[in-house]
């Protein structure tokens, strides 16, 4: 039988801000285990919640790059349960009144452009970290009150590349806007996946499973082809679906059973009431507004427009902002785009990969970069001394100095050339005779006499050049 | 009309409450339950129709949020003095199951 | 009194230890000390802050209100090993004016009480009368204020927790303006009806109480920004011209015939005074429902606000062989009675089958009866009533019934301040079988300037003010 999948993605996202939601205490992460906490992200008795200016202004980034409506009057509530990461013993969001509703993403796959609707973002806070060991379980309060949106997308992705599509235009667009690291291996994106099948052309949806903390995009597409082959096996062969929670093991690349769903969990949602509704003063908003970064769409536009560049080589930026970053860098006195980007996404990536080096521990300064590529351009040293150059460029050393050292200097100069010419055609009248006969191959030996005669430094495309008028001018 | 529940019931609201209570207890919890569902008919006389309810004394809205800035921070004994077993700098728990 | 102390701050360490040796000698009486505070630090930088408006001043903190490096166990078990890590706002507030804490005082565990028989630590008396309660949920505070200790101790107050035991201690208990003083770092009842309240001997005092602890805190975000008047160089005793509204509802409720007279020669001779006294009644069925509004919202509330108490972080934690079982065990252990029946209540009426239901409509009732109080208070500069319908019960008296009218309305209208915010005291006004009855009356909001001048004037008909209780 077939079938239409439906598939709705919910998100977690941990804001970049200096302190957490309700509370004074560092969001510094990396440090030692509760070291990084007060007594309201403990929850100690007597505590009360102060909202965070810089979280609301990340939510804010979001909403306006999602195209989410902003609501002016920021109210939170309470979600009720009991868990031992959770300090509180609630959870404090926006449960009735979101920050932002109704907005939409473009995504692009192998079917085209697509408008994926999201239905809302609103605030809350993370919780604590465990970790599970044999003789019990560790507790970290550290990340507890850590700033987080919660992105709900409207259940418009039909397969797998779609979910995926979204999930990098999302992390595109919130790393653009600098309101999150977005390190999905690293938790501060954290997605989970509802999916459910329904006869093809039907308009009752069949029950859905929800894949909790899928922790890589490429994870996201594996478990949702996986999931859809199981629910659909289990449709074909008569059997029922029940709704569920679900993990994807990556070891078998398959989603697995983590507990049914018995009924819905009363969280007995209401009002906080400890935080009065808080009105954001518009000229705030809008100076935000106005003051929002790049987003991936324009800057799309952008590389289009003024470098020129094919789709795919704008995808490779798009995806890396901050080699992006150095290769806008480079081209303030870069001429020829193409060429640089070329060595950007190919050597400089390579470099990186083989060295095992970070973007930000990098030492190569971008006008360095540029000098060497112009100087291949003007044919001051060829392809394959660019390579011995590259090397020591990437180590943070000048290319001037590099080919100065190296004695790297092609020989452009036109009157050395035609002497050195003219002393090899000299030497080989056979050669004349042979491009005079229609050998073409003539040339390429000539010119290799010259190469060996300049110690490899006279400019191949030069020489090649000079050489052929020559030869024309002596058969004449 | 004050309905008696059951005592499974109160218990499974105890549970839900993250407690127990004993057999006795259960007996007065009930009796408590049925002054209560009295009292509560008390509210069912006064008409609210249209009435929003009332979540704070007074309803004017701030525009106070606070800076983003890190003011206060525990140090880790502080954080883990009133904690009854740590380890590692850790607060232990028996092992999670969910 | 605070100002003869603050007067004599050169011999504040003798006047500290007598506090100290009095709440001593009456401990096994009263019983209203939870924990007693070693003063000597405190009195060692008195030296920094001697200009300030308690220098000296021996006072008391409810157990609610936590304190740095001091056990703080809001009467409940499950806290009792529960030592801070941080000061409460007002508590910063208090030592910077120079006053020194010598006891945490009891209270109904958690604050969910009116008797105080329900602490930890057992019943307090009250000091009039030791088989009487002293009332609740601040009644270790009442009491120490009462019997003579300290001049000045901290109360809170969620539906009468500090009127109601000040009138059966024959004390001053203030509850401000919702906002008027910080919550920050006390152990809540219910985030929306909690209020910091204090007990005095006498309105002057209430006075310079007020200018210590109000003001904007930003760690509370129901803090007030309004500006604190300097109330006590403002306070005027006069009631000429006062227009004062009895709420019918109370006095009619109220059967106890001493507490009738006392009122009524109360009311005689404010107007002799020149106040001019007007009856309001309001809807009776309004009345007859804060009870089981406030049971609501209270309970709801506290239910959430208390899910911390788990055993895990802090506090008394009980075996378990799972994270769930420890809760459990220790929530069972650490909770008595009296609370984990008001969680019950309030995780019911938060069910989303209930929500709309109880907790909802208790919300909607909350605002009508805001509205009619709003609404009666145009016409006049208080609402008065008697503060209970007679004096401090027996410990060990009789049930009452909880769906009369003089239950339901005359010992639960005060709550009607915690509904709206606004500002409310209770006075004492006579005495009955040689145990005070007290007066409440209740002003418009942030307008305590009023609140004092008419305690005041209340005081000087009465001429009831610092009365101490010789604890026998
Ligand atoms: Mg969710
Ligand atoms: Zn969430």
């Amino acid at each position: 039988m077939e079938y239409d999948v439906v598939i709705g993605i919910e998100i977690h996202c941990e804001l970049n801000t200096n302190s957490k939601m309700f509370s004074s205490s560092p969001t510094t992460f990396g440090k030692l285990a509760n070291s990084c906490v007060n007594e309201i992200d403990l929850a100690h008795p007597g505590t009360l919640p102060c909202v965070n200016k810089g979280a609301v202004e990340q939510a804010i980034k979001a909403c306006t790059a999602l195209h989410l409506e902003i609501d002016p009057v920021v109210k939170f509530d309470r979600k009720n349960y009991y868990y031992s990461d959770l300090p509180k013993g609630f959870q404090i969001t926006q449960q009735f009144f979101p920050i932002g509703k109704e907005g939409h993403i473009e995504i692009e796959t192998s079917l085209g452009k697509k408008k994926i609707r999201i239905n809302r973002i609103h605030m809350e806070e993370d919780t604590a970290k465990q970790f599970h060991l044999t003789e019990g379980t560790l507790i970290d309060f550290n990340r507890a009150g850590t700033p987080l949106i919660e992105i709900v997308s409207e259940p418009d992705m039909t397969n797998g590349e779609e979910a995926a599509a979204y999930v990098e235009a999302l992390r595109q667009t919130l790393y653009y806007l600098g309101v999150s690291d977005v390190k999905m291996e690293e938790g501060s994106m954290r997605c989970d996946v509802n999916i459910s099948l329904m006869p093809k052309g039907s308009t009752v949806y069949g029950v859905k499973n929800e894949i909790k903390n899928l922790n890589s995009i490429s994870n996201v597409q594996k478990a949702i082809d996986y999931e859809i082959e199981r629910q659909a096996k289990i449709l074909d062969e008569g059997g029922i679906i029940e709704q569920a929670t679900r993990r994807f093991d990556e070891a078998t690349k398959s989603t697995i059973l983590m507990r049914l769903k018995e009924g819905n969990v009363d969280y007995k949602f209401f009002p906080e009431p400890n935080i009065v509704p808080i009105r954001l003063e518009d000229a705030w908003i809008k100076s935000i507004q106005a003051n929002l970064p790049e987003l991936p769409e324009q800057r799309r536009a952008r590389y289009q427009r003024d470098y020129q560049l094919s789709a795919y080589d704008i995808n490779v930026f798009l995806a890396n902002k901050e080699l992006a970053e150095i290769y806008e860098e480079v081209m303030k006195t870069c001429k020829n785009a193409k060429l640089a980007c070329n060595w950007m996404i190919t050597d400089v990536l390579a470099w990186l990969g083989k060295n095992n080096v970070q973007i930000p521990d990098l030492k190569m300064k971008p006008e360095d970069l540029a000098t060497m590529v112009n100087m291949i351009e003007n044919g001051d040293i060829s392809g394959k001394q660019a390579k011995e150059v590259f090397e020591d460029v990437m180590l943070g050393k000048n290319p001037n100095q590099i080919v100065e050292e190296k004695g790297l200097k092609q020989v452009s100069d036109t009157s050395m050339l035609e002497s050195l010419i003219n002393e090899v055609l000299d030497e080989q009248p056979q050669s004349i005779e042979d491009y005079r006969n229609g050998k073409d191959r003539a040339v390429g030996f000539l010119v290799g006499q010259v190469m060996k005669k300049s110690k490899g430094q006279a400019n191949p495309a030069m020489t090649n050049k000079m050489i052929v008028e020559e030869l024309n001018k002596r058969i004449k | 009309m004050t309905e008696i529940k059951s005592k499974e019931y109160l218990r499974h609201l105890a549970h839900q409450c993250m407690f127990d209570c004993s057999d006795d207890e259960l007996d007065e919890i009930q009796e408590e339950f049925m002054i209560l569902e009295k009292q509560m008919e008390l509210l069912n006389q006064v008409d609210t129709e249209g009435v929003e309810p009332m979540v704070y004394p007074f309803e004017m809205e701030t525009t106070f949020l606070r800076m983003d800035e890190v003011v206060n921070v525990l140090s880790e004994e502080e954080a883990l003095a009133n904690a009854a077993k740590t380890k590692n700098g850790h607060i232990l728990v028996p092992k999670v199951v969910r | 009194m605070i100002e003869k102390l603050r007067n004599d701050v050169a011999h504040a360490k003798e006047n500290v230890q007598q506090a100290i040796d009095l709440a001593h000698k009456i401990q096994p009486k009263i019983n209203a000390v939870v924990t007693f505070v070693d003063p000597s630090e405190q009195l060692a930088h008195l030296d920094e802050v001697k200009n300030g408006l308690m220098a000296g001043v021996p006072i008391a903190l409810k157990d609610n209100v936590n304190t740095k490096g001091i056990r703080t166990t809001a009467s409940s078990k499950i806290l009792d090993n529960y030592v801070p890590v941080y000061n409460a706002h007002i508590v910063d507030l208090l030592k910077k004016q120079g006053a020194i804490y010598i006891a945490k005082a009891s209270m109904d565990e958690l604050a969910m009480g009116g008797s105080n028989l329900t602490a930890y630590t057992g019943p307090v008396a009250n000091p009039w009368d030791t088989t009487r309660m002293s009332g609740g949920s601040s009644g270790g505070s009442a009491a120490l204020v009462a019997s003579g200790v300290v001049p000045f101790a901290i109360g809170s107050d969620t539906g009468d927790s500090v009127r109601k035991p000040a009138a059966f201690c024959g004390v001053v208990g203030v509850k401000p303006t919702y906002g008027r003083i910080s919550r920050y770092g006390i152990i809540p009842y219910a985030s929306s009806l909690d209020h910091v309240g204090y007990f005095t001997r006498n309105v002057k005092d209430a006075c310079i109480g007020l200018e210590v602890l109000a003001g904007r805190d930003d760690r509370d975000m129901t803090s007030s920004n309004k500006e604190v008047p300097a109330f006590s160089s403002l306070l005027n005793a006069s009631l000429k011209g006062k227009k004062i509204g009895i709420i019918k509802n109370v006095t009619d409720a109220i059967k106890n015939e001493a507490t009738s007279k006392a009122f009524n020669e109360l009311i005689t001779k404010m107007k002799n005074e020149g106040a001019e006294i007007q009856e309001i009644e309001f809807d009776n069925a309004l009345l007859r429902a804060i009870l089981p509004t406030y049971y609501m919202i209270a309970n709801c509330e506290a239910t959430a606000n208390h899910s911390n108490l788990d055993g895990i972080r802090f506090g008394e934690q009980e075996m378990g062989d799972s994270t769930e079982e420890v809760m459990i065990n220790s929530r069972t252990k650490g909770f008595g009675l009296q609370v984990r029946k008001r969680f019950i209540t309030g995780s019911y009426g938060l069910f989303v089958e209930n929500q709309e239901k109880l907790f909802r409509k208790a919300q909607r009732v909350r605002r009508l009866i805001v509205e009619a109080m709003q609404k009666a208070l145009q016409d006049v500069d208080c609402l008065i009533a008697p503060a209970s319908s007679t004096i401090a019960p027996k410990i060990k008296g009789e049930k009452i019934d909880e769906l009369m009218d003089e239950y339901l309305v005359a010992e639960n209208f005060m709550v009607m301040g915690n509904f709206s915010g606004y500002p409310s005291m209770t006075l004492p006004m006579g005495f009955d079988q040689g145990c005070p009855l007290g007066v409440n009356i209740t002003c418009k909001a942030f307008d305590e300037e009023t609140m004092f001048n008419l305690g005041a004037g209340i005081e000087n008909c009465t001429g009831l003010h610092d009365l101490v209780a010789e604890v026998e």
